[in-house]
């Protein structure tokens, strides 16, 4: 083993040379590296050094990543095939402990082997009964592998199915919470964009092709947006959860097509619109006029307890959701329906702030009712407590003032920024939208080397017509926009 | 019969009299109608509502009208049913549609365009007195084949104007009006139809509901409709339509400008000095002042038989906006001096308030504690920061999802429906969340 591992380290030097490698010399020492290490079987990889350490022992997984994915492939393979040199828990040690610190740049060559790495991770927590504790290392790997993660892979699936089956959903956030942009598709990179180029947008490294991960469905997307939904709503984050599952049934369609998932996620986006702003809010404009028509005759019921909860009363919506229990049971929904009759009172009351300044707790209790008796709250001291539980989780910006005579003022402005808060904010949108820039030159560049558009434009020039398609600027999106943002900006300070 | 509408319980005698300044068919249809309305005036406006239509040829009315006055007022002469004259009149409409007819019929034969046209114009006038009213209409359109000069077109025109506001065909008489005006000289005949033209149509934005417009309209109405549009208004609804539509829909600047200071439309003003009063009190910031006026005026009106439907909405414009207004001034005002102002004595308004501060009529809070209304402090700059961040927020939401729109159609991802399944089933696509295992995701997300 002793002799082998100079060759094991041979890449990348260490300590890395004063004058860094250029991407060209960096991608040949790499491949070459990597065929180097592929050359060499896996029993002689499972060697233990003359110290008795094994090669995972020997080796940092930051440092030199090919090497170590390939000696835990080993493992993993030996450990399949019943072979007692290795113990299980400690591999899963080193699968975590990889998936954790594996070097960004190198692993982009080894797409397929981390995916193996992530597989075995997942299915070695789902045999031992825990597969909750599976969903940090994948998440965190995912992020590591890919850091915009603007691309949806078959991982992130894995990844939304175990977070919601093991209900270890504040794990999966930080990987959800990225906006999928991109999707895994044949489309080879250029040869002049080099795998280690750590500029490059994550679509020239993650192709259907590379091995992490295959060429995904439409369902699985849609699947993908809805269980994101789902774990958001799990951790009651409706603004995300809002905008995930409008995500899924705004989703492209051809021909009018609808999916029954589209279908589901309409439903629930309902809902939860009915949680977040107390209202049923119209469909978003990219809506398909054949999808539309399809979630109203669908989702009517659904419709109906929204419309109620804006502008019936209380006892009106317990019934109508009484009558529609079995529709609620199964579409799965039952959950979020007793959510809703709960928030009627609630939003009865942050809706009494656009009418009163000032008002006791009696007048409160008698000017509301709950819907989930249909009736109002049984006395004065029940209601308080509402209210109170109201103003502390801050979904209320009203002060009561101290007994006996409880009165409740609302705040008439609501949440107001400082000064500080405010440029924060402004920044952190400016740089937000810079990069969005960036990105919408990007998809410009690949939609002008797409082989349809090119197509389209010989014919154009055959056909002798001028050429006016303006692509992406073509939209019907401002990109002065940002002009006026900081135009806005200007005058605010 | 009684009490269609919440009768009112001693409407002046005014009302019933200014029925009387109206001439023609509208002039029994408003008896009638106060008949039917007012438990007060009844007995007396079917009494002469029964004179009325004995004097006309239209049988049906005169049934109604008898039939009215029979369950209210069983003792009166007029009560009986002359089954004498109904037979006769009957007897008598039948001969003079046949000889019409027949003498349309004979003008037809001989070809003489004229005498077509004046046919024509008799027998829809016969249908009129009738009270066929449809017929009516189609005798009258009949007349326009046989037009030569520009004059007939005007007459024609106000035929169909007259029958259609007894219809209340409001688009009708709108057409006809736009008709007439496209060929009006400027000669001074044409000129004198111009006042009954403008009431024609302001009467149809009125019944319409449409308040600004038809005050616009009353208001432009020159001087000398006298008596020319007494067939279906007279000047004195003229002055209580247009003031109270002006009220509900304009501020007090242009009520002044437009309404107190235009000479023409004073002349209508004048008759109706209560409604004068009414404006002025507004103007005048006295709103209190103004709404007693109308309130004591408001039995009357429910008896008119336009105002009838319209009177509540009106009312309630008036009311709300006198409330608005008495408020501008102010930052905060206690609830105890605008129960005074503008509530019945012994009730108030807190309610009320309530509905308009929700409906976003009157911007302000209540503040139960301390019994006061407060204006609602704006800030702009809060508000201009949080729209700011909003849209950048808008902006890069919708920017993400055509990006991934884009990138979807670029991978031929869209969802597709099953080839051939199209119309049966809306399109759906055949996608059962792939495993058995997605129920179960499904309802762990939703609990």
């Amino acid at each position: 083993m002793d002799d082998l591992l100079p060759k094991l380290l041979s890449f990348p030097q260490h300590p890395p040379p004063t004058t860094p490698l250029t991407d060209t010399q960096y991608d040949e020492g790499i491949r070459a590296q990597i065929t180097a290490v592929k050359s060499l079987s896996d029993s002689k990889l499972l060697v233990h050094t003359s110290s008795g350490e094994s090669v995972l022992d020997f080796i940092n997984p930051a440092i030199n990543t090919v090497p170590y994915a390939f000696t835990l492939l080993a493992t993993i393979n030996a450990l399949q095939k019943g072979s007692k040199n290795s113990k299980a828990e400690n591999l899963w040690d080193k699968m975590t402990g990889f998936l954790a610190n594996f070097d960004p740049r190198q692993i982009r060559y080894l797409g397929s082997e981390l995916n193996m790495i992530i597989e075995t991770v997942v299915e070695l927590a789902h045999r031992s009964g825990q597969s909750g504790a599976a969903v940090a290392p994948v998440s965190g790997a995912l992020l590591r592998y890919d850091p915009t993660g603007g691309m949806l892979t078959s991982k992130h699936l894995v990844l939304v199915k175990l977070a919601l089956s093991s209900r270890q959903w504040a794990d999966a956030i930080p990987t959800l919470d990225k906006p999928i942009l991109y999707f895994p598709t044949l489309h080879k990179p250029p040869k002049s964009k080099l795998l280690c180029n750590m500029a490059n947008s994550p679509n020239a490294y993650i192709t259907s092709d590379g091995g992490f991960s295959r060429k995904l469905k439409y369902h699985e997307i849609l699947e993908y947006f809805l269980y994101r939904g789902m774990i958001y709503i799990g951790t009651r984050n409706w603004k995300k959860a809002y905008q995930s599952l409008e995500d899924a049934f705004t989703f492209p369609t051809k021909e009018g097509a609808v999916s029954k998932i589209q279908i589901d996620a309409y439903k629930k986006w309902i809902l939860v619109g009915l949680l977040l702003e107390g209202k049923m809010l119209g469909l978003p404009k990219v809506t398909g006029s054949g999808p539309a028509k399809a979630f109203h005759i669908i989702a009517k019921p659904y419709e109906a307890v929204a419309q109620i909860f804006e502008s019936g009363t209380a006892a009106r919506l317990k019934a109508e959701v009484d009558t529609g229990n079995v529709i609620w049971q199964h579409d799965c929904n039952m959950g979020l329906i007793l959510l809703v009759l709960a928030a009627y009172q609630k939003n009865q009351i942050r809706n009494l702030a656009t009418i009163y300044t000032k008002m006791s707790i009696q007048e409160v209790h008698t000017s509301t009712t709950s819907a989930e008796t249909g009736a109002r709250l049984p006395n004065v001291q029940a209601t308080e407590t509402l209210v109170r539980s109201m103003i502390a989780e801050g979904s209320l910006h009203a002060t009561l003032s101290a007994p006996p005579n409880l009165v409740l003022s609302f705040s008439l402005v609501g949440q107001v920024l400082s000064e500080p808060q405010f440029q924060r904010e402004l920044a952190a949108s400016t740089t937000q939208i810079k990069a969005l820039t960036d990105e919408v030159k990007h998809t410009d560049h690949m939609l002008t080397h797409e082989k349809d558009y090119i197509k389209w434009l010989q014919k154009q020039k055959k056909s002798g017509k001028s050429i006016t398609d303006p692509g992406v600027g073509g939209m019907d999106m401002d990109w002065n926009g940002d002009g006026d943002d900081e135009d806005l900006m200007a005058g605010a300070y | 019969m009684t009490g269609t509408q919440n009768p009112p319980s001693s409407p002046t005698q005014s009302r019933s009299k200014k029925t009387l300044l109206v001439t023609g068919r509208t002039r029994l249809e408003r008896l009638l109608h106060i008949g039917i309305c007012s438990t007060f005036l009844g007995v007396d406006a079917l009494k002469l509502a029964v004179k009325e239509a004995k004097c006309n040829k239209d049988t049906k009315r005169y049934i109604q009208a008898q039939g009215h006055l029979q369950t209210i007022g069983p003792n009166e002469p007029e009560a009986r049913r002359d089954q004498g004259w109904i037979e006769a009149t009957d007897k008598k409409n039948q001969a003079e549609t046949n000889r019409l007819q027949t003498e349309l019929n004979g003008y037809k034969h001989n070809l003489i365009k004229e005498s077509i046209r004046m046919g024509n114009e008799d027998l829809g006038k016969q249908y009129q007195a009738m009270g066929d009213l449809p017929k009516a209409s189609e005798a009258f359109s009949r007349m326009r084949q046989d037009i030569s000069v520009s004059k007939h077109i005007i007459d024609v025109s106000l035929h169909l104007i007259e029958v259609a506001a007894e219809q209340k065909a409001w688009i009708t008489v709108t057409s006809n009006v736009q008709k007439i005006r496209g060929i009006l000289s400027s000669s001074d005949e044409d000129k004198s139809i111009l006042p009954y033209l403008q009431a024609a149509e302001a009467l149809a934005s009125f019944d319409n509901g449409d308040y600004r417009n038809a005050a616009i309209l009353f208001l432009g109405i020159d001087t000398g409709l006298g008596s020319t549009a007494a067939t279906i208004i007279s000047p004195n609804d003229v002055a209580i339509y247009g003031g109270l539509c002006a009220l509900a829909s304009m501020d007090r600047n242009e009520l002044q400008k437009k309404v107190l200071e235009n000479s023409s439309f004073r002349t209508y003003l004048e008759l109706e000095p209560q409604i004068r009063r009414a404006i002025a009190f507004f103007v005048n910031s006295r709103y209190t002042a103004c709404l007693s006026v109308l309130e004591a005026y408001q039995a009357d009106y429910l008896l008119d038989i336009y105002l009838q439907k319209h009177i509540e909405e009106i009312y309630h414009m008036v009311r709300s906006k006198s409330i608005v207004q008495y408020f501008i001034p102010f930052s905060c005002v206690t609830l105890d001096s605008l129960n005074k102002a503008f509530a019945a004595p012994g009730k108030n308004i807190d309610k009320e308030l309530a509905m308009m501060i929700q409906n976003h009529e009157l911007n302000a809070r209540i503040n139960t504690i301390d019994k006061l209304l407060e204006a609602v402090p704006s800030n702009p700059r809060t508000e201009l920061q949080r729209g700011a961040l909003q849209i950048t927020d808008d902006y890069a939401r919708e920017a993400r999802r055509r990006i991934m729109h884009m990138n979807a159609s670029m991978g031929d991802l869209e969802v597709k429906g099953k080839r051939g399944a199209g119309h049966n089933n809306m399109g759906l696509s055949e996608d059962l969340f792939g495993e058995s295992v997605g129920r179960e995701l499904r309802s762990r997300g939703g609990g």
